[in-house]
């Protein structure tokens, strides 16, 4: 059995890593050179600069903290926030590896218990988890340990070994309900819709949760009473703070006081309760995760049920290229719950969290707050400049009109390639799709904003107006992107939105777009417009960009569809 | 048959980015309104790379491909409007119903309203699929997709049917059914290119064939024509099909 699970593991890593098919083409045809050097520059800078920033942040946090004797807590706060975080995306890596992997197909009929194959993809995960938290996490460990003055050998052994077992308690955590959930929901005939329903209701709960570990923090009046319970022990906030989730304590009892009984004590508790998760796991899937997968092959066909002369009933409805475009691309994304589960994270996250913000944290202070930030001069103009930026930032982050042509993979970029339609067409219909479904998602987090911060009427529709024309500006450029290097090899549906470096490139057309608003925005005030001016002029310059890329839709969409061979 | 050629390949060639050999090699043909052309070959003869070619998927190193008088490098939109395109494993979009499937397609090849409800109900009920036209394609077995396909490139009337392995997961009842639409389809004038390895149907259903080998054509005409020139009256196409093809190997 262990051979087998480790060679099905091997396997998985490999094509998950793309190991094989990166020898073949770098190292045995040579081709294909720049992506290995644009990967290490591009992807490696980035995370270096990342590193290097939450160090320096974890070592200024850790002198003020040491200075009332709380140093440890910032490898808690460290901890906390990487697990909450693996907790957040686990639940959709795990839907989408467990359930949607195109290898299902293969390793099913293969002869191996349910459990051999949730260990090899549950593999997956995590490999991918410690590739994210190493950049996350080991920046925190070398700095606290560079500031405490740790000795070196117990404190590097501790921390590899907390740094392996780290994920393992919120993957554990997040696979359990999504195993159970995908069981559950593959009873229905609604299953797709189901399973995104209940993501989307575990990520809000998490985040809620998050917002309940904070509160931990003291309220108003609560401070005397906060720091007298502080000052009493060191580290004492250790345990304030990791109270709602324990294995965080362990895990920085186990690093701060490694090389002794108490930390070694510490480190065998946090991994024997990662072992135990995992082992409740496998014994849970055992029993559960083929039910699941099985439901997952058999498409809701109501053949037997319907009688013939309705589907003669069926409406065809005749409508322009684009706009036939724009709605297969709207079909195709929110039936399938990889997409969903990745691309509209964010229009459930900013919602919940304002809400949460709101309600969780509601004090006295708060309310005073709240009174302040009404009172800002052109809270209306201010309120329609956020509900844009709420709309590009929501844009940027969803990886929608990144990820367009890469969406359709080898298996069925033949469709559009085969219309005939020019490649204006095909990238306008799949932008105009892109627009709608952000706008859309847009409008719960901008209800709620209106709800708490009461905005004039016109503010809110010019916010929607402006949101809508900086969101486009994206949706144009991400298509075209996405066009001209479509990412159409891949193994499961994350991967053509998660791994896609598409969406990574998306981020950075973001930000140059919201610095030359930056700067445009400056000079209006250094030109003293006042605040509806600001929005006016805003509202120009997305105008005057939007043209200058239509204009550029029309140049070069043709010749980027054109070149794309498959 | 007449002798307008609706489809007309001059010296087309295409090598892969990394190949060693062009996966096809000066390839020259023409097919005409209302004739069902079978293109043959082995495996990696350049069957598929053709057929991509011709439908715009790919694009050729050299030569001229008309499609109904289009250059399809120069005029990509208006050659792809006279071409119904099936591919050899036609993956579709498995999150749409069969309906929407249609109506995407119709959409784009500009079918119109009362056409297309006249169209679809025809060729849905000839392929038996009007009780699961609502259902998702995801539910569909590999034969139901492969009619679909079929149902979508058939909507517009193509002038050319283009079909890679058409017969491949079809039922003998739908494998004759399609036999004969085929056929149907080329007395209105328009034209049927289709790859096929089975060889029995290329010969009773085929007017004219051509074989490749590496990439070349290697023979071309009418099966009674193939066998004058080869002066063996008794030979089958499997017999030429293979004479040529392992001519081609050894050489």
């Amino acid at each position: 059995m262990t051979r087998r699970v480790l060679s099905l593991v091997l396997a998985q890593l490999n094509m998950n890593f793309a190991i094989s098919h990166s020898r073949y083409y770098y190292l045995k045809k040579r081709q294909r050179l720049w992506e290995p050097v644009l990967i290490v520059l591009g992807i490696g800078g980035a995370a270096a600069m990342l590193a290097i920033g939450i160090y320096t942040a974890a070592s200024y946090y850790y002198s003020a903290a040491a200075a009332v004797g709380q140093g440890a807590v910032t490898l808690t706060l460290g901890i906390l926030l990487s697990q909450v975080l693996v907790l957040i995306l686990g639940f959709v890596l795990v839907i989408a590896v467990f359930y949607f992997s195109n290898d299902l197909g293969i390793l099913i009929p293969f002869p191996l218990r349910p459990a051999e194959v949730l260990v090899s993809k549950f593999a997956v995960i995590l490999a991918n988890e410690y590739v994210g938290l190493a950049v996350f996490i080991v920046p925190v460990l070398v700095a606290y340990g560079v500031r405490a003055g740790v000795s070196a050998v117990p404190y590097v052994v501790s921390s590899v070994l907390v740094f392996l077992a780290l994920p393992v308690v919120p993957l554990v955590l997040a696979a359990i309900p999504a195993i159970l959930l995908m069981r559950v929901v593959g009873l229905s005939r609604r299953k797709d819709t189901l399973a995104m329903i209940g993501g989307f209701l575990f990520i809000a709960v998490v985040v809620v949760f998050q917002f309940l570990v904070q509160t931990k923090a003291p309220g108003v009046g609560e401070e005397a009473e906060f720091l007298a319970k502080m000052l009493a022990t060191a580290d004492s906030l250790v345990d304030i703070v990791g109270a709602r989730f324990p294995p965080s304590i362990w895990a920085t009892k186990a690093l701060a006081l490694s090389g002794t009984w108490q930390g070694l004590l510490n480190l065998g508790i946090f991994l024997a309760v990662g072992a135990l998760g995992f082992v409740a796991l496998l014994a849970i899937g055992d029993r559960v995760f083929y039910q699941g997968v099985l439901s997952g092959f058999e498409a809701g066909a109501t053949r037997g049920a319907r009688r013939v002369g309705k589907v003669r009933a069926a409406t065809y409805v005749s409508r322009s290229p684009v706009v036939s475009l724009a709605v297969a691309e709207m079909k195709l994304f929110t039936r399938t719950p990889v997409f969903v589960l990745n691309g509209f994270t964010g229009f459930v996250i900013f919602p919940v969290m304002l809400v949460a913000m709101f309600f969780v944290r509601s004090t006295p202070e708060m309310a005073r707050l709240w009174d302040a930030l009404f009172a800002i001069p052109g809270l209306a103009a201010i309120g329609t400049l956020v509900i844009a930026g709420y709309f590009f930032i929501l844009t940027a982050m969803s990886s929608i009109p990144f990820t367009a042509f890469s969406r359709e993979g080898r298996r069925n970029i033949w469709i559009p390639r085969s219309f005939p339609a020019t490649g204006k067409t095909v990238a306008l219909g799949k932008a105009v799709g892109a627009e709608i479904m952000i706008a859309l998602g847009a409008i719960p987090g901008v209800a709620v904003l209106e709800y708490l911060v009461r905005l004039p009427v016109l503010s809110v529709v010019a916010g929607i107006i402006l949101g809508i024309m900086s969101s486009f500006v994206l949706c144009v450029c991400g298509v075209l992107f996405d066009m001209w290097r479509p990412m159409l090899n891949w193994t499961d549906q994350q991967k053509a939105v998660k791994s896609n470096l598409n969406v990574v490139a998306g981020m950075l057309v973001g930000v140059g777009v919201v610095g030359l608003l930056g700067v445009a925005v400056s000079f209006f005030i250094k030109l003293g417009f006042p605040a509806w001016g600001i929005v006016a002029g805003v509202a120009g310059v997305l105008a005057i960009l939007l043209a200058a890329l239509m204009k550029l839709l029309g140049t070069i969409a043709d010749k980027l569809w054109s070149a794309l061979e498959i | 048959m007449s002798e307008v050629a609706l489809l007309r390949l001059e010296g087309v060639s295409k090598t892969y980015r990394g190949g060693t050999r062009p996966a096809v090699d000066n390839l020259s043909l023409e097919v005409r309104a209302g004739e069902i052309f079978g293109f043959l070959g082995p495996n990696g003869a350049g069957k598929t790379t053709t057929i991509k070619m011709v439908v715009g998927l790919l694009k050729a190193d050299r030569g001229t491909i008309l499609v109904n008088g289009h250059d399809v490098a120069r005029d990509s939109v208006a050659a792809k409007a006279d071409i119904g395109y099936v591919p050899d494993n036609p993956d579709l979009y498995d999150r749409l119903t069969g309906i929407e499937y249609l109506n995407l397609v119709a959409d784009i090849f500009g079918v119109p309203r009362d056409e297309r409800r006249r169209r679809v109900a025809e060729l849905l009920e000839m392929f038996e699929l009007e009780s699961a036209a609502r259902d998702i394609i995801q539910s569909y077995s590999h034969g139901m997709k492969q009619k679909l396909a079929l149902t979508g490139a058939l909507l517009h009337e193509p002038r050319v049917f283009i079909l890679d392995e058409p017969m491949v997961g079809l039922d003998p009842r739908a494998s004759r059914l399609f036999k004969d639409m085929m056929r149907s389809h080329c007395d209105k004038g328009h034209t049927v290119f289709f790859s096929t390895h089975i060889l029995e149907v290329a010969e009773r259903l085929c007017d004219r064939v051509g074989i490749i080998n590496r990439g070349r054509l290697v023979a071309c005409g009418t099966v009674e024509e193939l066998r004058n020139r080869r002066k063996q009256a008794d030979e089958t196409l499997e017999d030429i099909f293979l004479e040529l093809t392992e001519a081609g190997e050894a050489s």
